[in-house]
């Protein structure tokens, strides 16, 4: 019964929060001339939806066509034929999760360092160019001319390997460049927030440049690096493992988003159930505290800020190695760092709510990115997470409403019962 | 003023109040009904968690009760909140003040009605209305200074000055005198006499049974929700409320044996250790502290305890002298060791340093113990032993209403205290420092705390008590050293001190001095 309690109190909050998000939203809809609920129909049949998703009904059944040319009910989020768009979802989903973890480590420990941007691009670019040199020296080595001709034992190997290198090239990168500013704070008191805004500044210029000039791989109109080598590759599943499921083949989902569940494992078992994690929290919880009880708290700020890094790094790493393969001018402002920080701040860092919320995110981009509807622009996505933003950090007020709402109800009841009430 | 409680109507009625918090499981009150008369001073004494300040919260418009009627002036009135408080006059002074420590007194005083000319704060029409109203009470105060550079006192005085300048009749103290100093103390007494003679109604929620029979006209006796019995003063005795509100018999005194010292195991040595802002707050304070023995540290708040105790524990920097433990030099070790060469340290604030109110017990009763085996090993922790050490406290100690694995931060001040103590004590500790260790606590809770420390001391314990309360200083003690800014004046054996010499060291006079007017009584 108190689980339940628990856990609804846990739910209740966020619901309304992206109730409210979307009620306040539908302000600026109705505002360019469209229906509120079609327009939301067609934003979450684009994130969420299976092909020729357009209601919200679809989005649990939806009548497929068969091979026959007759109609059959299915269960949407199974529904493969390369129309399902979970597995792009998920595929998206991955780097925000990792990102969001990275918020989550440093804000445990009370660092409110939003570097996960920056983070993320130079661990994306460092993967990029190891997944292409690190080969390259090897072929050199081995004598290899063309890397076609490499024997197959060579690239079983290299396989195994370089992967393991880049990322950990990226997440070395990522920690080193989130502990400066921990370094910072620790010694010389400048504020976290504003020393990991100006270092995202840095490296979002930083990777601009190496794209478009020391690593541009071609006359290509928009400025890119070299692909990463084959053997760099985590092959997604639909061109490995799960090639023959439909639901896997609209999508570059891969090993990344085990991994990025694997971490998210381990950060929890970190913050819950290790010395470490309990000394940055109570850190948190109560700086004098930790004092007091002799936790040596400007070690495991330091810590939190390099596992907060490294996971930023991995998210990178694991984005290029996986899904682009390459860095493409403008992966370096596209923000999934600093969305990470948003999942973070709305599931309120609970690891839980980061895999739930994640994806949700995702979902709203990738409806927003494929949104077609009347005039309405494609900012729509982004009004909507800002709103459901907004409401979920005015908790409190929300709560509070709940309980008036509650007791009002309550203490009609008891009206109700004459005789009850008085003493 | 004594006795002279008859009025027409009340000032305060409160009819079957309930109140019950789902959240804990306390009936905080329990059909309790009060009846304040005009212009008396109406103490409310009872144990941490007895309801007292449940109940003022109610009045005061902060909680809303479940069932039962307040009448203000004899009619019904409806307090949904601390505004509709003011309105009818009643004024409330917090146990912690909530001033703004950035803003002088006048604005504070101020803070919401100030005066203003043309949309701007007329800072000088304000210090004038200030001055005016604290010369109106006798209140002096100096309207200009900032709140950050007063002492506790003098803002308990502004929060008085506050509610009065918003015209309460109806005045609700709440521990008033817990964090005074004696002097403060009596000066405090002597304005709530005065307010009470302008016909202000006083309702004093206070542990200090002797401060009630010194000022009260009537006490309201609480224990565990519910109102025990209403008593003039003059008729009842304090040992008997005492035992009314424990519901037993208590000892005031504290039965101890004579200490038995052993080698000195803490030692410090013309300590130097910078306060607030870099100014020395101890300037060459040194002392010598034995196996077995009480060493209490008398002294008004503020002349160097605090930072004292937190260069002892390695929570301060030490910028000159040493600190010797079991013959190491700890004076620069961190916290951590310390506490593994056996020092314990009780804080002066359980709230924020003692506890992580933010957390559960578990995490509470290990952050001292954590890293060691069984509670984890190989820096994971092994649950089923921490769980058995937070029961274990519970056990020991008796916390009631705690719970293995659940929030702390809705039980009483004294339940607290307890855990601390458990916590600290686990394992023996060679040197416990105990700052203001019964702050703030019940009577029952005092005597627990005093009890468990004279027990540690038997034991072989070295225990370095650091008190404003004089008579703490006394019951506990078997040497007595004072404190005055910064420095140890005198160390003075306890059995032949005299409170007199005491309080006059206290207050920076020499021990020449103390025995010279001793003499001439």
């Amino acid at each position: 019964m108190n689980v339940i309690r628990q856990t609804l109190d846990r739910v209740s909050i966020p619901i309304i929060a992206i109730l409210l998000g979307l009620a306040a939203s539908s302000f600026f809809v109705a505002l360019a001339g469209a229906n509120p609920i079609d327009a939301y129909q067609r934003l979450f049949c684009e994130g969420f939806g299976p092909k020729g998703c357009a209601t919200f009904g679809d989005l649990i059944f939806v009548q497929a066509e068969q091979e026959d040319g007759s109609f059959q009910t299915v269960f949407s989020p199974t529904y493969g034929a390369g129309g399902n768009r979970l597995a792009l979802v998920l595929e998206q989903a991955t780097p925000l999760i990792l990102t969001a973890l990275s918020a989550a480590v440093a804000f445990q420990v009370g660092m409110f360092s939003i570097g996960m941007d920056g983070q993320f691009v130079l661990g994306g670019i460092v993967a990029a160019f190891l997944g292409y040199w690190i080969p390259d020296q090897i072929y050199l080595a081995a004598g290899v001319t063309d890397p076609e001709t490499a024997s197959e034992s060579l690239r079983t190997i290299m396989h195994l390997v370089v992967p393991l290198l880049c990322i950990g090239a990226s997440m070395l990168v990522g920690a080193i460049y989130s502990w400066i500013p921990g370094i910072l704070k620790i010694r010389l008191n400048v504020n976290e927030l504003i020393s990991t805004i100006i270092f995202n500044a840095i490296a979002v210029q930083l990777v601009g440049y190496l794209v478009n000039f020391p690593l541009r791989s071609d006359m290509n109109n928009i400025a890119r690096t070299r692909r990463i080598d084959d053997t760099a590759w985590l092959i997604p599943f639909n061109r490995g493992i799960f090639a023959d499921i439909e639901w896997f083949s609209g999508a570059r989902l891969g090993i990344g988003l085990i991994i990025a569940l694997l971490a998210a494992g381990l950060v929890w078992f970190f913050l819950w159930r290790t010395t470490a994690g309990y000394e940055q929290r109570m850190t948190r919880g109560s700086s004098l505290f930790a004092r007091f009880g002799g936790i040596p708290s400007a070690r495991a700020a330091l810590r939190a800020m390099l596992i907060s890094g490294a996971l930023s790094g991995l998210a990178g790493a694991l984005y290029i190695l996986g899904v682009e393969r390459r860095v493409v001018d403008g992966f370096a402002t596209s923000g999934t760092g600093f969305e990470g920080v948003l999942v973070a701040i709305l599931s309120k860092e609970s690891i839980i709510g980061i895999l739930l919320v994640a994806p949700f995110f995702a979902g709203l981009n990738l409806g927003a990115i494929n949104f077609q509807f009347g005039n309405l622009p494609r900012q729509l996505g982004g009004i909507i997470i800002a709103f459901i933003i907004l409401f979920s950090s005015m908790e409190d007020f929300i709560r509070l409403q709940l309980a008036k709402l509650t007791n009002r109800g309550r203490a009609r009841r008891r009206d109700k019962t004459p005789g009850e009430a008085a003493v | 003023m004594k006795g002279k409680s008859q009025a027409m109507t009340s000032a305060v009625e409160m009819r079957h109040i309930r109140k019950f918090f789902p959240s804990s499981q306390v009936l905080a009150s329990d059909d309790v009904s009060l009846e304040v008369a005009q212009g008396e001073i109406h103490a409310i004494v009872g144990e941490n968690g007895a309801g007292k300040t449940t109940l003022m919260s109610m009045l005061y418009g902060l909680i809303p009760p479940d069932e039962g009627e307040i009448y203000i002036n004899g009619a019904l009135a409806h307090i949904a909140h601390p505004h509709d408080a003011i309105r009818l006059g009643i004024g409330m002074v917090h146990q912690h003040f909530k001033l703004v420590p950035s803003f002088t007194i006048a604005e504070n005083i101020m803070l919401g009605i100030e005066p203003n000319r043309g949309g701007f704060i007329d800072s000088k029409a304000e210090a004038e209305v200030v001055r005016e109203l604290a010369n109106n009470f006798g209140l002096p105060v100096n309207p200009n200074l900032h709140v950050r550079d007063i002492s506790v006192g003098m803002q308990q005085r502004v929060e008085i000055l506050k509610i009065l300048q918003r015209d309460a009749k109806i005045l609700i103290l709440d521990e008033p005198t817990a964090v005074l100093t004696p002097q403060e103390v009596s000066e405090l007494l002597s304005v709530i006499r005065k307010l009470a003679q302008t016909g202000r109604t006083i309702l004093l929620i206070t542990h200090k049974l002797l401060e009630v029979k010194e000022i009260a006209d009537r006490v309201t006796v609480m224990r565990r929700g519910q109102n025990v019995g209403t008593y003039k003063v003059s008729g009842v005795s304090v040992r008997d409320t005492a035992t009314m509100m424990v519901g037993r018999a208590v000892t005031l005194q504290v039965e101890k044996t004579p200490a038995k010292p052993g080698e000195v195991v803490l030692k410090a040595d013309n300590l130097l250790v910078a306060g607030a802002g870099g100014i020395p707050a101890v300037f060459g304070a040194g002392f010598e502290l034995r196996a077995g023995e009480i060493l209490g540290i008398a002294g008004v708040s503020g002349n160097g305890q605090t930072e004292l105790v937190e260069a002892l524990v390695g929570m301060r920097t030490t910028d000159g002298g040493t600190i010797t433990l079991h013959g190491t030099d700890i004076t620069h070790a961190t916290v951590r060791t310390r506490r593994n060469g056996g020092l314990a340290h009780i804080p002066e604030d359980r709230m924020i340093m003692g506890l992580n109110l933010k957390t559960n017990l578990d995490e509470n009763v290990v952050v001292t113990s954590y890293q060691h085996e069984p509670y984890s090993e190989r820096g994971i922790f092994n649950f089923r032993s921490i769980r058995s050490l937070a029961q274990n406290i519970i056990d020991t100690f008796g916390v009631r209403s705690a719970r293995v694995g659940e929030e702390i931060k809705t039980l009483s001040g004294g339940n607290l205290q307890k855990i601390v103590l458990g916590r600290e004590l686990k394992g023996d500790p060679k040197v416990i420092i105990a700052n203001q260790p019964t702050r703030g606590l019940d009577v029952g809770s005092i005597e627990f705390v005093h009890k468990t420390l004279v027990q540690e001391r038997d034991k072989g314990a070295a225990i370095l008590l650091v008190s404003v309360e004089l008579d703490e200083i006394f019951a506990l003690s078997d040497r007595i050293a004072v404190m005055f800014e910064g420095k140890i004046l005198a160390v003075l054996d306890a059995a032949t001190a005299t409170e007199e010499q005491v309080g006059l060291l206290m207050a920076g006079g020499s021990l020449e001095h103390a025995e010279s007017e001793k003499a001439q009584e």
